[in-house]
């Protein structure tokens, strides 16, 4: 045990480069893919739950519902005739991923905000703006961020496949490793893939933690001084 | 209504229990496993229809294991009982070995090492060889003058290299021990599953590719490989393989095995993947059409 530990290190050592190297490529797209998700999901999920029309909502769920079940390879190999191989492919597929579930979440944390606290917030005289901005954002965040953390490390988890296109990534370590016969590399890549989900799931959760505390703590404080 | 869904029910049941108990019965059942091209997929096939066609035995084949190692693996374990493999395999440090380029040395190491720490029966070679061939556009070759490797030399930091999953990695004959050999430092590497190399050179995604060298799509997109003028890659000698274990409990085998050994050339096994990977043909029906054309099946 204690000899293989040295040889893992020294396999380590001598191949840092390369580690490195892919788990920055790794990061890199789960980061972007997950970044344009949000930015597109979490809007459409605020609208959605505002809007009226339940036909609406259906078909956007549907659709996103349809694109989260295609298997991931399978997604991979449709998206090469469109977009190629690469990074841009494997980022785009990964991006379709992570809209379902930031969308539901949001949705779901809007719709969870008590219609009464809405009808108060109109009663002292908030616009729609500031109602969505200051009332129900701060009370749907904790389910926009469950969310977002879900999504996030499911897709450092698919993220390996995109070796098979040639992005790259901690799935080159893996696919790699498999092809030669080589289980540190196996074990170096996936044991990297669960660090970085545990610890992107960590830091999210911290980010939650602050803004919660700090959107908590500021109308206390404008209540003090009204007061 | 409520016996319909009663005797459903039932139905699944009794399927899902033959479905787990075939999964068990492994003493009449051959499987046999292919990596994830057509090559190895056809040649399962045809030995499919020569066990089935002469003995009793039911033949299972499991494609698409990832790489040659994960069938190799298989093997060992009884999870599948053949394959096939290539002679070049053997510099991925499964064991011992000699370093040789020597087309019989490096056979016959695979046969006596893999027999020695794997139980399995390397039978000699079919009769082709499917290697590692660097590959560009006719165009970029015309236009640059590439007719061997080392003509890449002088553009090789601006371009972008395609290889399988595995080559950055090997040893023997990997990407480290091409540098060191020819000299040659590409821009930029792209590893990826293999079947993607061809459409990406062709599509200029790749400036160049490490092609398999009996893969039709070469044909297909018109590509140029260049000569290994360092005669830097090992043979790699295709070769049936099974389970010795499996082969005592079926000596049968043996001799449905051997028929294929020294049957299929590297222009025969080309125009054969021709037939599945451009022509898209089923590749039962390929392995069949061969079969009955050199007279093994009637």
């Amino acid at each position: 045990m204690s000899a293989w530990l040295a040889n893992y290190a020294a396999f380590l050592s001598d191949r840092q480069a390369d580690i490195w190297t892919a788990l920055r490529e790794h990061i890199v797209i789960c980061l972007i893919a997950v970044l344009f998700g949000a930015v597109i999901a979490i809007p459409v999920g605020m609208l959605l739950a505002g809007n009226r029309k339940g036909w609406l909502n259906g078909l956007v769920f549907t659709i996103a519902n349809i694109l989260q079940t295609v298997p991931s390879l399978a997604l991979l190999a449709i998206l090469i005739p469109v977009l190629g191989i690469g990074r841009t492919p494997a980022i785009f597929a990964l991006f379709l991923y992570s809209l379902m579930p930031i969308m539901r979440n949001t949705f779901a944390g809007f719709q969870a905000v008590d219609p009464n606290v809405i009808e108060a917030a109109r009663g002292m005289g908030y616009s729609t703006a500031q109602r969505l901005l200051q009332i129900q954002l701060p009370l749907a965040f904790p389910y926009i961020m469950s969310g977002l953390r879900v999504t996030t490390v499911y897709i450092i988890s698919w993220a390996t496949l995109a070796t098979l296109i040639g992005a790259g990534g901690l799935g080159q370590l893996i696919f790699s490793g498999m092809g030669v016969n080589k289980k540190e590399l196996i074990v170096t890549g996936a044991l990297l893939a669960v660090l970085l989900a545990l610890l992107a799931d960590f830091v999210l959760g911290l980010a939650e933690k602050w803004v919660t505390v700090r959107t908590k703590s500021a109308p206390a404080a404008g209540t003090e001084t009204a007061g | 209504m409520r016996h319909q869904v009663k005797y459903f029910m039932l139905a699944l049941a009794a399927f899902a229990m033959a479905a787990l108990l075939s999964g068990c019965s492994q003493g009449n059942t051959i499987r046999i496993g292919t990596q994830t091209f057509s090559e190895p997929k056809i040649l399962a096939q045809m030995y499919r229809l020569l066990i089935e066609d002469r003995t009793d035995l039911k033949v299972e084949v499991m494609p698409d294991l990832a790489t040659s190692s994960v069938v190799l693996d298989a093997i060992k374990n009884n999870d599948i009982q053949m394959g096939t493999l290539y002679t070049g395999i053997i510099f991925d440090n499964y064991f011992p070995f000699e370093m040789t380029k020597d087309r019989g040395q490096v056979l016959k190491q695979a046969q006596a090492g893999f027999d020695q720490y794997y139980g399995l029966k390397w039978y000699d070679p079919y009769g082709f060889e499917n290697t590692y061939a660097f590959t560009v556009r006719k165009e970029l070759a015309e236009q640059e003058h590439l007719q061997k490797i080392s003509d890449v030399r002088p553009k090789a930091a601006s371009m972008r290299l395609g290889v399988d999953t595995s080559w950055l990695e090997r040893e023997g004959d990997g990407y480290p021990a091409f540098q060191k050999t020819y000299g040659i430092t590409f821009g930029k590497t792209y590893p990826m599953e293999v079947a993607l190399v061809y459409n990406a050179v062709a599509s200029q995604k790749m400036d160049i590719v490490l092609a398999y060298s009996t893969d039709a799509r070469l044909k297909e997109y018109g590509l140029v490989t260049l000569e290994d003028d360092q005669h830097f890659f090992p043979p790699y000698d295709a070769s049936p393989v099974i389970g010795k274990q499996v082969l005592s409990e079926h000596p049968e085998l043996n001799e449905i095995i051997g028929l294929l050994v020294g049957k299929i050339d590297a222009e025969t096994m080309i125009a054969l993947n021709y037939e599945v990977d451009v022509n898209k043909r089923n590749e039962k029906k390929v392995a069949e059409e061969y079969l009955r054309k050199i007279g093994l099946l009637k």
